[in-house]
């Protein structure tokens, strides 16, 4: 354990506190859980496993809603606006956690809160007002029912405060579809772990936020000078441009690698789309590309990599919002074998409106559709619907009756390994999940994006320490090898980046500002300095890798052995990517190879202190985190490694 | 000399406000600040205004607003700029 003096800046000071069954509202101070954990992602993690049984489920009233924002968010540091909102998974039933970004974050701290933790269960609709220390429980039954951007207008009218933030659910929460978002600023999604079901499944429509208080640094001079130089290498990176329209500037290119290593084609089937594909969808002047009106920013973001998009022509045209992303291309189009650009970009607004994760619904539905070609559903089952690949206007009626649980919606709804089940004939086997949760992540050709997103302990994504390339945007040194399609030292990119990912979120830096696109942008180096001059900490660049970057995701993987029977099994790609290679193009016959993956998975436990052949988490690594009391309760359940 | 922002290079990203609060208070405080941007993401739209109580930065190295928009959005324009520049400059 760490004890290098108090935390003496940058929080706002308390954590909020709400029991909805009971009405109550309380604060307490956030330094003694800052000083374990630094913040954010930390702190939620601390709080769900001192305070959740191991018998709680997602939709039991003692399931907490964490949110939490980073310990730099609402100073000026570069890219300090995310938030990490924490639950029960409701796919794994272990730790769920999603990223956000935007404003609502900054604005939660500058009302004097650095964390809001929601335990209990509304009966009726409610929404949360938070103007300083005025905290209401809200009666919201005049927006239940009412999509995303619906809910967005009213409320602000209604309060009549044009500078409040909204973190709220569509239609999907309400109706516990699992993989729904919480939705900010009715542009960025929360989207993993089924964070919107649960807040549906409180009765919370919203939770509007108002601040007029100062966040303060310890050294303020001091913290300026480091801030100003990590804004300068933001300015002076040659990538920055570029990144601005990651989405449009490299996908453009039909000839772009990323073609070739990051996509899967019609739910798994391959791993190479069309040329024709790639242009139509993508052609600067007629496909996606031409329907962006500007490009906007996070709070205190020099980076800037959320399009605002309008659609031009066909019959959604007018129909626009902000944040179209790269996963809408995975996902939307390619996974449906779908390049018509107009309805991409629609389905992905009705994602946001409707409140549904992007992910799943890209993930989840592409698989029913490969269901309908191979006969394993027919049209009865999907109440008239052909699911056939390429077909935008399915697509959308798919998403609607998702969210609405309507037909075969309904089915789905209540999470894809349910819904496996009940149609089985072998529908399990094309269904791609890890840990229960729907993924639409590429795992034959990127072997460390394969190992980070099979060992997430979110289950199923790749924020968590995935890896493309030692140069995807910039020149940044990291540990490694990072030849995309090489097994051999992967596992010490994933777990570096692994580490770092944890000190993003607790300091709520955004990850592309961060380390992980590679660019030159902020460093372990800035993290240290930005730490130290604003909370006032004298840390090392060690002990700042040895133990914050190392206690959140072992407070994560201890929150599974307790609440869950995850196992190694459950760190493997799915058994599909194992059996079929790539179908066609640079890499055919790709797929994962079992002895070499788990090579890998060996050497990934080994750097992270875990037994290498359990991967279960040792006496030892607990211990040196102070997690001692975490250490004792896995024992008792036969969870630890006591060597 | 007057600070123009050119709406065109302008990402709302709000730095500007946060930074003109630190010159104020040495704290990051966007309650006290000479300048408000906000944005609607449903149709686009930036509002960003300055008030009169900007000092230019009395006592700084450089205008920190200016400083830390890292998109280029916003400009010095000397006293004696003609009005077309300004008015290109929103
Ligand atoms: S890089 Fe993009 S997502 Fe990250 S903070 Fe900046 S604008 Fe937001
Ligand atoms: S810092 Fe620049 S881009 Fe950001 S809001 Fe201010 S003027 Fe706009
Ligand atoms: S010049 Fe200085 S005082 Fe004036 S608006 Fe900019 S930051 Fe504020």
């Amino acid at each position: 354990m760490i004890k290098r003096g108090d935390v003496k800046g940058c929080l706002a000071g308390r954590i909020l506190r709400i029991d909805l069954s009971n009405k109550k509202i309380w604060t307490e101070e956030t330094k003694s859980y800052a000083k374990k954990t630094l913040g954010g992602r930390g702190i939620n993690s601390l709080i769900m496993i001192n305070e959740i049984e191991p018998k709680v489920k997602w939709y039991d009233p003692e399931n907490l809603l964490c949110f939490g924002a980073g310990s730099l968010v609402g100073t000026i540091t570069p890219g300090a606006c995310r938030v990490d909102i924490s639950t029960i998974n409701v796919f794994s039933g272990g730790k769920g956690s999603a990223n956000v970004g935007g404003f609502w974050g900054p604005e939660l701290k500058y009302a004097g809160y650095d964390n809001l933790i929601i335990v209990g269960k509304s009966k009726n609709p409610i929404y949360l007002y938070i103007n300083d220390d005025k905290v209401e429980i809200r009666d919201a039954s005049f927006i239940w029912g009412k999509n995303t951007f619906e809910t967005e207008d009213i409320l602000r009218q209604e309060i009549g405060d044009d500078d409040i933030k909204i973190a709220l659910i569509g239609p999907a929460g309400e109706n516990k579809v699992r993989g729904s978002a919480i939705i900010i600023d009715t542009a960025k999604a929360a989207g993993g772990s089924g964070v919107g079901c649960v807040m549906g499944d409180k009765k919370l429509k919203a939770i509007v936020v108002r601040g007029h208080k100062k966040i303060e640094v310890a050294e303020p001079e001091k913290f300026m000078k480091v801030v100003e130089k990590c804004y300068q290498k933001c300015k002076d990176e040659p990538n920055t441009r570029m990144m601005r329209k990651a989405p449009f500037n490299l996908y453009s290119n039909p000839e772009w690698e990323g073609w070739n290593t990051n996509i899967v084609i019609k739910n798994g089937q391959d791993d190479q789309w069309g040329r024709e594909k790639r242009i139509r969808l993508m052609n600067p002047v007629t496909g996606i590309p031409s329907m962006q009106k500007g490009v906007r920013a996070c709070y205190s973001c020099p980076i800037g990599c959320m399009p605002f998009m309008e659609i031009n022509k066909g019959k959604y045209k007018g129909d626009k919002g902000e944040g179209f992303w790269i996963n809408t291309i995975m996902g939307h189009a390619c996974r449906f074998d779908i390049s018509d650009p107009e309805a991409v970009v629609e389905s992905w607004l009705l994602t946001n409106r409707l409140g549904l994760d992007g992910d799943y619904v890209a993930a989840g539905l592409s698989w029913i559709f490969e269901l309908y070609e191979k006969g394993i559903i027919t049209k009865e089952d999907t109440n008239g619907l052909e699911l056939d690949w390429g077909n935008s206007e399915v697509l959308i009626k798919m998403i609607k009756k998702l969210a609405y649980r309507e037909g075969i919606g309904d089915l789905l709804a209540d999470g894809m390994v349910e819904a496996a089940k009940k149609i089985g004939r072998k529908s399990e086997y094309y269904l791609i999940q890890v840990k229960g949760q729907p993924s639409i992540e590429p795992f034959r050709i990127p072997k460390g994006w394969a190992l980070a997103v099979s060992t997430s302990p979110v289950a199923g994504r790749h924020l968590r320490g995935a890896t493309m390339g030692s140069n995807r945007y910039g020149p940044k040194p990291r540990p490694g090898n990072f030849g995309v399609t090489d097994y051999r030292n992967q596992a010490k990119g994933v777990v570096w980046q692994g580490k770092t990912k944890e000190l993003e979120d607790n300091l709520g830096i955004c990850n592309y500002v961060g380390t992980w696109s590679g660019a030159n942008f902020l460093t372990i180096t800035d993290f240290v300095e930005l730490i130290n001059a604003g909370m006032g900490l004298h840390l090392t660049e060690e002990e700042l890798m040895d133990h914050y970057a190392v206690i959140g995701r072992n407070l994560e993987k201890a929150f599974n052995a307790l609440h869950t029977d995850m196992s190694r099994e459950d760190d493997i790609p799915p058994k599909r990517f194992r059996e079929e290679g790539v179908k066609s193009g640079p890499y055919k016959g790709f797929k994962i190879d079992e002895n070499k993956y788990n090579e890998m998975l060996d050497e990934f436990y080994e750097l992270w202190g875990w037994d290498k052949k359990t991967g279960m988490q040792t006496r030892t690594c607990l211990e040196k985190l102070g997690l001692k009391d975490i250490a004792e309760k896995l024992a008792k359940q036969d969870k630890l490694d006591d060597n | 000399m007057k600070i123009v922002r050119n709406g065109n290079l302008c990402y709302a990203c709000k730095t500007c406000q946060l930074a003109c609060s630190f010159h104020y208070t040495k704290t990051f405080w966007p309650e006290r600040s000479s300048i408000t941007v906000s944005r609607n993401p449903q149709d686009g739209t930036i509002k960003w205004h300055m008030d009169a109580t900007c000092d230019k930065c009395m006592g700084e190295e450089g205008l920190l607003c200016v400083k830390y928009c890292t998109y280029g959005a916003l400009q010095i324009l000397n006293n004696n700029a003609n009005e077309q520049e300004v008015k290109e400059y929103d």
